[in-house]
């Protein structure tokens, strides 16, 4: 055509890999090249803790080409960083010293894992702080002949290393500051069932300890020591204390990036033609209103898409997400957890139901009119609606009762008049 | 062009009797037939729902195979994708059960199977032409057509009943 843009992403995980097929789709002739500075092709990050257990193999969870993901005609450059971003020119110089030029540039550098500064011996032999498929493979021959590990943190992260471990009949323990695991996700309370579930499924949990120094010798990390004293015997440990956005190239750009890279509706910088998402992205919770960026593969693909839309031209605005969402099962046990899960309840209306099999957790508005958040652990079924009428914030007064009996279904938001 | 077909739901001529449902578990069981898929491991399930309305006028339900599906998109596993026919489809052995398609589909119409701990969704019976839930329909409260000759025909239907007073 011509007129064709060029683009530039860095970065190939979910959001650059997602604006990538969406750029694709929106401009078949546009030049898409891409830059990753790990050392093989894209991948489904979130499948990592699959190559520790081995049940998956690295080639199960090559992601070019698989579901929704383009894979013709876009030039992925692997083993290559981005140094340095020159708006008024337009161009990147790129760690192999070529400077690219661009038309539209996204920035999809993803996030890092937050190491906390005040535990000593993180840089040891053993010692993951689980981001790559590299750090996985690493990993996957550590456990190999390992006998014990310990996990720092108790996100959903470190509960799916933990599991792999455990398929590997490693002794693992799970050592988190907070007073109860999965804190981000839930409160204590909600998190009953599944920590009851974690542990009879063999993980050994202690709550409300750090850690204060990892040890080792010749073989690598051996073990670690608690703040209270108490030494954990640990051939591998697993840090999973949260992540970073990965910003420090566009230092030269005079952009804001301290928290992120914040963006507008339309995914686009304070720089025309230069567009961020996924976890570098500062984006927005509607129901709060408040400025996030989230580490979440899901999110991440969504924004991306947003992303290559717009920059195909095709204008297209991002709705924003929730601070809070996940889904997951562990040990068996199916939940989701979205929107505010942490309310002020003297400005919330709470409702809380349990069976032996699953519990549920509803938010609602002072007023009761909106629904804010949830958590359903057990029973998740049509989770994706409430996710929609906590996002739309719809006046649900007429639903409540279908909603507290976890009744509701699509057909009421469609032919509810009826 | 042979334009492709969606499963249309005519509210209106549900009277809730579920036989879409039932077609729809055994067409999908191993065996194929009402009585052994009784007794079969896993079990069969539907994955097209009879629920009620707040007025307790029952409404079928069933996976849309959104243009852009968001459950599609989600996926961290790359378990889901579109087939050339635009019909949705998740390959079991891809899912891992993580749920996330639960979590993101707008309709809810992503089922957990308790069983096999996968996902499943309608996939329109690639292999028998017509959808076992539209044939089965006894009183024709689910279609299966393309969105032009649904909405032609739906024109068509209003006019007649406005002609001759009935819509009124």
């Amino acid at each position: 055509m011509g007129n064709s843009l060029s683009h530039l992403i860095i970065g190939a995980g979910a959001a650059g890999m997602a604006a990538a097929t969406a750029i694709r789709e929106g401009d078949p002739d546009a030049a898409v090249r891409m830059l990753s500075e790990e050392d093989v092709r894209p991948y489904f990050r979130p499948m990592i803790p699959f190559i520790i257990s081995g049940k998956k193999t690295p080639s199960q969870v090559s992601l070019a080409g698989v579901g929704p993901y383009a894979d013709a005609g876009i030039d992925i450059r692997i083993n290559t960083r981005a140094v340095k971003t020159d708006p008024a020119e337009k161009t990147v110089t790129t760690s192999n010293g070529e400077v690219l030029v661009y038309d539209r540039l996204l920035v999809a550098t993803g996030s890092s894992p937050y190491i906390p500064p005040d535990i000593g011996g993180t840089d040891m032999e053993g010692v993951y702080a689980l981001r790559t498929l590299a750090q996985a493979q690493h990993a996957a021959e550590r456990a190999s002949w390992a006998k014990s590990a310990v996990m720092l943190g108790g996100g959903l992260l470190n509960l799916k290393a933990a599991f792999a471990l455990l398929e590997k009949k490693i002794a693992v323990t799970l050592v988190v500051k907070s007073p109860e695991i999965l804190s981000q996700l839930m409160e204590p309370r909600d998190a009953a069932m599944i920590r009851t579930a974690l542990m009879e499924s063999g993980l050994r949990i202690i709550t409300g300890r750090g850690a204060s120094k990892i040890v080792g010798g010749n073989r690598g990390v051996c073990a670690v020591f608690l703040d209270d004293g108490t030494e954990l015997a640990g051939d591998m440990v697993f840090i999973g204390k949260g992540v970073r956005p990965n910003t420090a190239f566009l230092s030269s750009t005079g952009l804001d990036v301290k928290k992120g890279v914040p963006v507008n509706v339309h995914t686009e910088t304070a720089i025309p033609g230069i567009f961020a998402a996924g976890d570098t992205a500062v984006t927005f919770d509607p129901v709060t209103g408040e400025s996030i960026v989230t580490g979440l593969w899901t999110n991440a693909v969504e924004m991306g898409r947003c992303a290559g839309k717009n920059m195909a031209g095709i204008k297209s605005a991002y709705t924003g997400t929730f601070g809070v969402m996940n889904a997951t099962q562990v040990a068996g046990l199916p939940f989701v957890s979205m929107g505010i899960v942490h309310p002020d309840k003297n400005a919330c209306e709470v409702h809380t139901a349990s069976s032996s099999d699953s519990y549920l957790k509803l938010v609602f508005s002072q007023e009761g009119d909106r629904l804010l958040g949830l958590v359903m652990i057990g029973r998740i079924e049509k989770a994706g609606l409430y996710r929609y009428i906590i996002r739309e914030r719809r006046d649900i007064s007429p639903l409540k009762d279908k909603i507290i009996r976890q009744r509701l279904h699509a057909g009421d938001l469609a032919f509810g008049r009826h | 062009m042979n334009q492709v077909k969606e499963i249309f739901i005519i509210q209106d001529r549900c009277m809730g009797c579920h036989t879409c449902e039932l077609s729809c578990a055994v067409v999908h069981s191993r065996s194929g037939n009402l009585y052994e898929a009784m007794a079969e491991h896993p079990r069969p399930v539907p994955r097209i729902y009879v629920e009620a309305l707040s007025s307790g006028k029952p409404v079928p339900l069933v996976c849309r195979h959104c243009a852009d599906a968001p459950c599609m998109h989600a996926c961290i596993a790359g378990a889901i994708r579109k087939t050339p026919e635009q019909t949705i489809v998740t390959d079991p052995d891809k899912c891992i059960g993580c749920w996330t398609c639960v979590m993101v589909c707008p309709y809810g119409m992503v089922g957990r199977h308790p069983e096999e701990q996968k996902a499943y969704r309608c996939d329109r019976c690639p292999a028998i032409g017509e959808p076992a839930c539209v044939s089965s329909c006894p009183t024709r409260a689910l279609v299966y057509r393309s969105v032009d000759d649904y909405s032609k025909n739906r024109r068509q239907t209003a006019a007649r009943e406005l002609s001759s007073g009935e819509g009124g």
